[in-house]
């Protein structure tokens, strides 16, 4: 039947697995996050994004979307919880603690860096929780970093949607 | 609920402080008369729009009312409309939150009848409508210039200059010159230069949430104003919830209540209703009585029906130039070329607005690329602006199926039946929306742009049709004044009066409407001579009309 549907319609057989096996939010209740759970997802969050350490600005904006998801949308508080929680105990210390280099080396190995992941890699038995946070956990800090300050000064703007500037700024292309 | 008799008098009750509500106060108090507004929502101060700005920025919707259930409605029809984004509660209404175009309509749309032989001619025409659009562009601060080859004749100037075009309106430009097309100034209720007590826009791009106050809305334009007369009084938290007659079909009170659900009446010699064209026409059919036992006013049956708005798709394609978008939050360009098509029989007008702010954002290209680290920020760099967007406008025809009833199932925060929008689009409406997106992917094809896309169906936030004005009592709710055909002291205001709605947004002809019923309102009142009523019962009368 698989693979009659296969041959069929891949795309189709793609959705309903997509649908059946993604890792998903549970329902769990919001909350706030500890100082150190905290802090070992802002060092997490360093390297996805930038790929180096934060400035204290730029970490506030991780903090930010953070504090705010897990404080008002149900289960976010226990994706970052199992989130930090992974990570601490793959690195056998606290993952903050951990120097750049370290910190990328672990996060390449247990491939926390390809969050683009494959429909193929919901079957699989085992790896559910770090397949959790890749699927989850990781395009949900770049979305909320890249979607505070940080992502138009990437682009290289100054004032943006929510920071007002200079009029006339947008008569011409941007210095 | 039970009903308490606490009783509050006066001379206009207004219900709804919006883009007509909070007009008509002002038009009113200003001549001395007394005026109550009662207003559904909360006042948003100016100081907190910069949090509400932030709010927005996440997603959310800053102006939801914290009143569990009082925005439930349910929905029908083949295009499901809601509300929760399209309108607004709180002193200024809708006006809060729109976009601030100030389009007027042309003369050829109050004549469709005539012209087309199709829907109905409105009972006025525009040229007596225009000297209310010059009124309402002061009165709102409309930044335009007369560059528009296709608009109707104006006699007065535009209050403010023009917002120069964008950046990338300059692409726009020269693909339609090439192909024909004009375009021109897109005019806005913002202020380009400091204006009406009001700072100049900030270019803050958050425009659903002006943190300035330089787009106009009436809790700033207009509100104030009619509070400093001495003569309006504006009582927030203030459901109506239903309308009460006497035996002779004259509205006595209004049954209202806040938070609190304890009913308060409100009695007054007459009463305007600027609700928005849903809840307007939901106040009325609530109201049903002995006397008007299919709802207030509605001997006619219209009340509810020919619900309108205006269908709407974004065309967009990506161009290998930077355009820099998300720079200003409001369009500064447009074309009004097809606004008077001459097919219009066959499909209807539709406008094109060239979009300031197309394409994904930095938060929604870093996600999906794949990339992390260094190589995310270049990644995001290297996507970002390179989208152009044309939005399409266009014309609804009134269809006496689209309607606003009261649900069978669903009640509100009040335990009242919760509004039921029946809305769908037929052949006409398909016909204006793919002849633009016709015209559309060629401008953009001119622009040598690629991934040429049209984006999904949606609808203006313009709720417009529910109790439309006409000359006969049979076919309309209303007269040319806004007066209810069947409650000599009742008139509607807002929306819901459009006879045909053109391919423009709504909100100048709905203030310039709104000026010139509350200039017919008090020219009635002085001629009867009343209207020495005293503002608050038991106190002494108060009220001199001029």
């Amino acid at each position: 039947m698989l693979t009659l549907l296969l041959l069929w319609r891949p795309q189709r057989l793609a959705r309903l697995v997509s649908r059946r096996f993604k890792p998903r939010l549970d329902a769990t209740a919001p909350g706030v996050l500890s100082t150190r759970e905290m802090e070992t997802i802002v060092a997490f969050a360093a390297v996805l994004v930038e790929g180096r350490e934060l400035d204290a600005h730029e970490a506030s904006y991780v903090v930010e979307h953070v504090t705010d998801k897990a404080g008002k949308t149900p289960g976010y508080l226990a994706l970052y919880r199992k989130t930090a929680g992974l990570l601490d105990r793959l690195a056998g210390a606290p993952f903050s603690s951990l120097s750049l280099e370290r910190r990328i080396g672990l996060m390449v190995q247990h491939r926390f860096t390809e969050y683009d992941v494959r429909i193929r890699e919901y079957l699989l038995p085992w790896g559910r929780e770090t397949l959790t946070v890749r699927a989850l956990a990781v395009p949900d800090l770049i979305r909320g970093y890249y979607f505070s300050p940080a992502g138009w000064a990437a682009v290289g703007y100054r004032a943006f949607p929510g920071r007002c500037g200079d009029l006339m700024r947008y008569t011409s292309a941007e210095a | 609920m039970a009903a308490r008799e606490e009783v509050r008098e006066t001379e206009v009750c207004i219900i709804g402080a919006g883009a007509a509500g909070g007009i008509m106060a002002l038009e009113l108090a200003r001549r001395g008369i007394r005026v109550v507004v009662l207003e559904s929502g909360p006042r948003h101060d100016l100081a907190r729009r910069g949090d509400y700005s932030r709010r927005f920025v996440k997603g959310e919707n800053p102006w939801e009312s914290p009143l569990a259930g009082i925005d439930r409605h349910t929905t029908g029809g083949s295009v499901g409309y809601r509300l929760e984004w399209n309108r607004a509660r709180g002193v200024g209404g809708s006006t809060l939150h729109w976009e601030g175009t100030a389009l007027r309509l042309h003369t050829d749309d109050f004549r469709m009848r005539t012209l087309h032989g199709m829907a109905e001619d409105w009972p006025i025409s525009y040229e007596e409508i225009e000297p209310y659009y010059g009124k309402a562009e002061r009165a709102l601060g409309v930044a335009g210039t007369p560059d528009d080859p296709w608009a109707s004749p104006r006699s007065t100037a535009f209050p403010l200059p023009p917002f120069p075009m964008s950046f990338s309106d300059g692409f726009f430009a020269g693909a339609c010159r090439k192909l024909g097309i004009a375009l021109h100034h897109l005019p806005q209720a913002r202020n380009s230069l400091a204006y009406g007590g009001r700072s100049q826009c900030r270019a803050c791009g958050t425009c659903h949430v002006c943190p300035t106050g330089a787009k106009a809305s009436t809790d700033l334009t207009h509100i104030p104003q009619a509070e400093a007369t001495g003569h309006a009084d504006v009582v927030t938290d203030a459901t109506a919830l239903r309308l009460e007659v006497d035996r002779s079909s004259r509205v006595r009170s209004v049954v209202y209540a806040g938070a609190d659900r304890r009913e308060r009446r409100l009695s007054a010699r007459i009463f305007v209703v600027a609700a928005g064209g849903v809840e307007t026409a939901r106040l009325l059919l609530l109201s049903a009585s002995p006397d008007f036992p299919r709802g207030l006013a509605n001997r006619s049956g219209l009340v509810g029906r020919y619900f309108t708005s205006h269908p709407s798709i974004d065309v967009t394609g990506r161009v290998a130039a930077r355009v820099y978008p998300y720079r200003i939050g409001f369009s500064t360009a447009m074309s009004g070329q097809f606004a008077v098509p001459r097919d219009r029989q066959r499909r209807g007008a539709f406008f094109l607005e060239f979009l300031n702010s197309a394409g994904p954002l930095p938060g929604q290209i870093a996600p999906v690329s794949g990339a992390w680290g260094t190589a995310l920020g270049q990644r995001v760099k290297a996507e970002f602006g390179r989208t152009l967007g044309i939005r399409i406008y266009a014309e609804q025809l009134p269809d006496n199926s689209n309607t606003v009833t009261l649900s069978t199932g669903v009640t509100d925060y009040f335990g009242n039946p919760a509004p039921h929008i029946t809305y769908g689009i037929g052949p006409y409406e398909r016909a204006a929306l793919e002849g633009a997106r016709e015209v559309a992917v060629k401008i953009l094809a001119a622009l040598g742009a690629e991934g040429i896309r049209s984006g999904a169906l949606g609808y203006a936030a313009h709720q417009l049709g529910t109790h439309r004005m006409g000359s006969d009592p049979a076919q309309s709710v209303v007269d040319a004044n806004l007066r209810a055909h069947d409650v000599p002291n009742l008139y509607l205001v807002g929306g819901g009066c459009f006879v045909t709605v053109s391919a423009s947004p709504p909100t100048l002809t709905i203030a310039a409407l709104a000026i010139r019923t509350a200039e017919h309102l008090a020219e009635v009142y002085r001629g009867q001579g009343a209207g020495r009523r005293s503002h608050r019962s038991g106190s002494p009368a108060a009220g001199a009309i001029r």
